[in-house]
């Protein structure tokens, strides 16, 4: 009885939830019961055990990557608001929210908040950099096996190069943001959480 | 006046074309017209000719009359036919000729109006002449002829991604929109007709059912109108597709709804038994063409899977099979537009991957071209028939009828935006909206199925036809004409011209793959999830059945990076070579890092430099030009009904005669001055010393001591096109002997392990093969050149 009620959400843990990523309450409740069906271990967490155990993140490509950008630096177990602060990046932009000149730092779903949030998946280092490494490795892991070194190689190379400005042959935060200026970002990464 | 001024002084040549270009068009219509003229009244002189000739011999037998033999005949009856539908496309092409010849007419006016009003000329001239004008807007010509190519090239080069991201917006306006449109319309109408019982005659009896009729006749927004006009002012691809997609989708909506009211106008009641049924077969129609559509798709998609030795004929499964899925839709009076597009969207991936780059074009350009022909001669005999066809005026109708179509127009698409904004992600804003509202034109689909109307069913037959011609002509004209300077006016976003470049799909794919696993944490069955399951069947089963080879296996980024660099090799032999590079690198070379290692270098720097662009280039072109004359040699036979000369019959005598013309290549360019030093990893090799700056041309044999020739570093300060990167490469490893990998060289040396030469030049090889089945400059290139630009 005492482990059911830790994780039964309270009002105020709502009401911030909300100001925090600005979702709405019933999108909260509906994320909180797809929290609770995840933790198996009904600690109040989720481990990165509760992730892998969702089958279609198993065949993902870069399921392991998602599932490490939940976790705060370093953590092993993540809470709720720590799960909803990872979404809310895909939450829709909304034209209301674009005319609110930001007295607070940026909404978390910002067109640049969305860049930054994928740029971290290449960038793991924390360098601020996608080296030519670490842009190999993503394209390992998205072409598959039958693929030669080489020629990922020369994929990379060619990468970086349409986007390197500054000559240092890594793609920083901001060439990142040039490259994908053509792109639709704030359609392509967000995902229409039903009202 | 600086415009005056302008005109007048003449600019020589630049006067007289435009002059030219109208002088053409009056002789090109006045001949139209004479022709015509003389065909209507040689053909009833040359039969009857015949036939007292055929008389005269039956009658009297043996003993026929001899007439002089005839040395010059004129028998234009036996080619009438051929003969005018040739000179119609004929003057189709040479009117869009015309036209842009002079360029201020093209600018302001859109094509289609100039052609209707060419039509309207043909037409006029041959009233004139007395003659009658030939029935040109058949309907049956019009659906079985000339609307299947444009809907094909709209088809096969529809933009997936677009269209189906945004498909349910598409299908609400489609369905939905014009539903509304033929309803309120048609309904409208209807209460004008009654409210004018009393004052005019003409518009009594017109009964419910006819005027719903007509207003489903009138709603449908026409693809051939839409993309007439909206190619010329480059909207954003959202807008494009929107509107586009509509007039697609609409198609379906259309048939039922002509079909329903034209069978029942005659009895006179539709039950709600009949309005359920009509929902049914409009679902029947809908997903039936596409279904039959998807069929036809798939089965081009396998047959092209076995065409790798006749390349010749491959072209040639795409259009008959999409032709097939057409009629066989309009068989079953199913949708035909949406079996088309199905049937072009289908097998597109599948077959791209399977035929050659040659016939990849051939099918681009010859449905571009059919499309163009199709598309100029529809609005050429829509003139045409309207000088013709029987009119029958009446003010309040007509007027009505073009207020009301504006009307609907607005309101539909307003209300519809309003709910659809709720779903979508990225609003539709309200200058979106206006576009939208506004490229809703009417076109000759409208006109054809006005003209299909039995007079005998339907008395009001013509002055239907006079009110669809009216609105045909103000949205193509009015609306036509005034989009441009609106869109303009509007600073709405236009499409944007550059090519997505490799950045971009690794990222979207990226984006993809990120979306789709934060759509499963949340447990959301979304729109990226389903997209990933079905990327993932295609992948599993469906590639394998249908596309030939190891190409089945190849990623989607491979296969796309694979075609920019045959884009790019294009491109550069079609550019001559070395035009671009010499005359680009001065300006872009920053010369960081000169690292002399004796004293003479200062000198010599200076001098690499500034010459190159003067002598140098001259001789760059000459060797690349020499060089690709040389292996266009090596195509021995050429016979008509092959394309293929198999460049790999020879196997390794192959390899090392390009082994010896890599060398010779580094021969010449060490004459060259070359400042395209490698500051990278083997300097010391006999290749790299050869190949670096040598200021002086004794610099032939190889220095032991590589430390006395100066090494400039070339920091590329620009982003280069990806060839002088490649140039470095090729030479960093040309004596390494590596796979090039996307390089499309020949199989490795045989110093490497034998494992990896087999999988990798197997590979290769087929990748080669396939592209060099047929081969051009591009493949010849590829073939035996690293890329020397």
């Amino acid at each position: 009885m005492g482990s059911r009620a830790s994780t039964l959400l309270r009002e105020e843990e709502i009401e911030e939830i909300k100001k925090e990523t600005g979702f709405s309450h019933s999108q909260i409740t509906r994320l909180y019961s797809r929290f609770t069906s995840l933790d198996k271990g009904e600690n109040g967490t989720l481990s990165r055990e509760d992730f892998q155990r969702i089958p279609e993140l198993a065949i993902n490509p870069l399921g392991d990557r998602i599932i490490n950008a939940f976790f705060p630096e370093g953590e092993d177990q993540v809470n709720f608001r720590g799960f909803m602060r990872t979404l809310a990046h895909f939450r829709p932009i909304e034209d209301n929210e674009k005319n609110k000149n930001a007295t607070t730092s940026e909404p978390l779903n910002s067109r640049t908040n969305k860049l930054l949030f994928a740029f971290r998946l290449y960038d793991l280092d924390r360098d601020d950099k996608i080296s030519r490494d670490e842009l190999l490795q993503v394209l390992r892991m998205m072409v598959g096996v039958n693929i030669s070194d080489e020629q990922l190689g020369s994929i990379a190379d060619r990468t970086i190069q349409e986007a390197d400005t500054n000559g240092d042959n890594s793609i920083s935060f901001n060439e990142f943001i040039k490259v994908l200026e053509k792109v639709d970002v704030e359609q392509k990464m967000s995902i229409r959480f039903l009202h | 006046m600086p415009t005056g001024s302008g005109w007048l002084s003449p600019a020589g040549s630049g006067r007289s074309l435009p002059g030219r270009g109208l002088l053409l068009l009056t002789v090109l219509v006045l001949l139209e017209g004479t022709v015509f003229r003389l065909g209507a009244a040689s053909t009833p002189d040359v039969s009857g000719h015949d036939t007292k000739d055929h008389h005269k011999a039956t009658a009297i037998g043996h003993n026929s009359t001899k007439k002089a033999f005839p040395v010059l005949d004129l028998d234009y009856g036996h080619i009438q036919t051929p003969f005018e539908i040739s000179l119609w496309v004929l003057l189709a092409s040479l009117m869009k000729l015309g036209f842009h010849l002079i360029p201020r007419l093209s600018g302001i006016v859109p094509e289609s109006c100039l052609l209707i009003v060419v039509g309207l000329l043909v037409g006029g001239l041959i009233k004139i002449a007395g003659e009658k004008v030939p029935p040109v807007l058949d309907s049956r010509l019009f659906f079985l002829c000339l609307l299947p190519p444009i809907i094909l090239d709209a088809g096969y080069f529809l933009p997936i991604r677009p269209f189906m991201e945004n498909l349910g917006t598409i299908l609400i306006f489609a369905v939905v929109g014009t539903l509304w449109n033929a309803f309120f319309i048609g309904g409208l109408l209807y209460a004008v007709c009654q409210i004018q019982t009393g004052n005019s005659s003409e518009l009594n009896g017109l009964g419910l059912l006819p005027c719903l009729l007509f207003g489903s006749i009138i709603s449908a927004v026409d693809p051939v109108a839409v993309l007439a006009v909206f190619e010329e002012i480059h909207i954003n691809e959202l807008l494009h597709i929107l509107v586009f997609g509509e007039s697609l989708l609409n198609d379906a909506v259309t048939v039922v709804l002509y079909h329903l009211f034209e069978e029942y106008s005659g009895v006179g009641t539709v039950t709600v038994m009949d309005g359920f049924l009509g929902i049914i077969s409009f679902l029947v129609v809908a997903l039936g063409g596409v279904l039959v559509g998807a069929i036809y798709g798939i089965l081009a998609a396998f047959t092209s899977r076995f065409t790798s030795h006749t390349r010749v004929i491959e072209p040639l499964f795409v259009f008959v099979y999409s032709y097939i899925a057409y009629l066989s839709a309009e068989m079953f009076h199913l949708s035909g537009i949406m079996a088309l597009i199905a049937c072009g969207a289908v097998m597109r991936p599948y077959v791209e991957a399977n035929i050659s780059h040659k016939s990849h074009t051939t099918i681009k350009y010859f449905l571009k071209m059919w499309s163009s022909v199709s598309e100029t001669l529809i609005f050429i005999f829509l003139g045409v028939a309207t000088v013709d066809g029987p009119h029958f005026w009446n003010w309040t109708f007509v007027t009505v009828t073009v207020i009301l179509c504006l009307v609907a127009r607005v309101i539909g698409v307003v209300g519809l935006t309003y709910i659809i904004n709720k779903f979508r992600i990225v609003k539709l804003t309200t200058k979106d909206q206006f576009i939208i509202a506004y490229g809703g034109l009417r076109g000759a689909i409208a006109f054809s199925l006005g003209f299909l109307l039995k007079e005998d069913h339907f008395p009001e037959r013509n002055m239907f036809l006079t009110a669809i011609i009216t609105v045909i002509f103000f949205t193509v004209f009015v609306q036509g004409m005034t989009i441009k300077p609106l869109v303009e006016l509007l600073a709405v976003k236009k499409k944007q011209e550059a090519k997505r470049s490799i950045n971009e799909e690794i990222h979207t794919q990226f984006l993809d793959h990120l979306l789709t696993g934060i759509e499963d944490i949340c447990g959301h069955y979304g729109h990226h999830h389903w997209k990933d399951k079905l990327n993932r069947f295609n992948k599993k089963y469906v590639k394998k059945c249908l596309i030939a080879g190891e190409r089945s296996k190849e990623p989607q980024l491979i296969a796309f990076y694979h075609k920019m660099e045959m884009k790019q090799a294009i491109q550069l032999v079609e550019s001559g070579g070395g035009v671009k590079m010499p005359s680009a690198m001065p300006s872009t070379v920053s010369m960081q890092n000169i690292q002399p290692k004796k004293l003479p270098p200062p000198k010599t720097v200076e001098r690499a430099l500034p010459q190159l662009p003067k002598g140098r280039e001259e001789e760059i072109r000459k060797i690349l030009r020499s060089n690709l004359q040389r292996t266009r040699q090596r195509l021995h036979s050429y016979n008509r009904h092959t394309l293929v000369a198999d460049p790999y019959e020879d196997g390794f005598d192959k390899f090392i005669l390009k082994k010896q013309k890599i060398i010779e290549l580094e021969n010449k360019i060490k004459e060259m001055n070359n400042y395209l030093t490698v500051p990278a990893a083997p300097t010391d090799s006999p290749t790299m010393s050869r190949a670096r700056l040598a200021s002086d041309p004794q610099a032939f044999s190889v220095k032991p001591d590589s430390d006395s020739v100066p090494i400039i570093q070339v920091d590329l300060a620009s982003p280069q096109s990806p060839d002088t990167v490649n140039v470095m490469d090729e030479f960093r490893r040309a004596d390494q002997e590596e796979n090039q990998g996307l390089m499309m060289r020949c199989p490795r040396g045989p110093s490497e392990p034998k494992k990896s030469e087999d999988t990798e030049g197997a590979r290769d090889q087929q990748k080669l093969m396939r592209c060099l089945s047929d081969p051009g400059p591009s493949a010849d290139e590829d073939e035996d050149e690293p890329f020397l630009p």
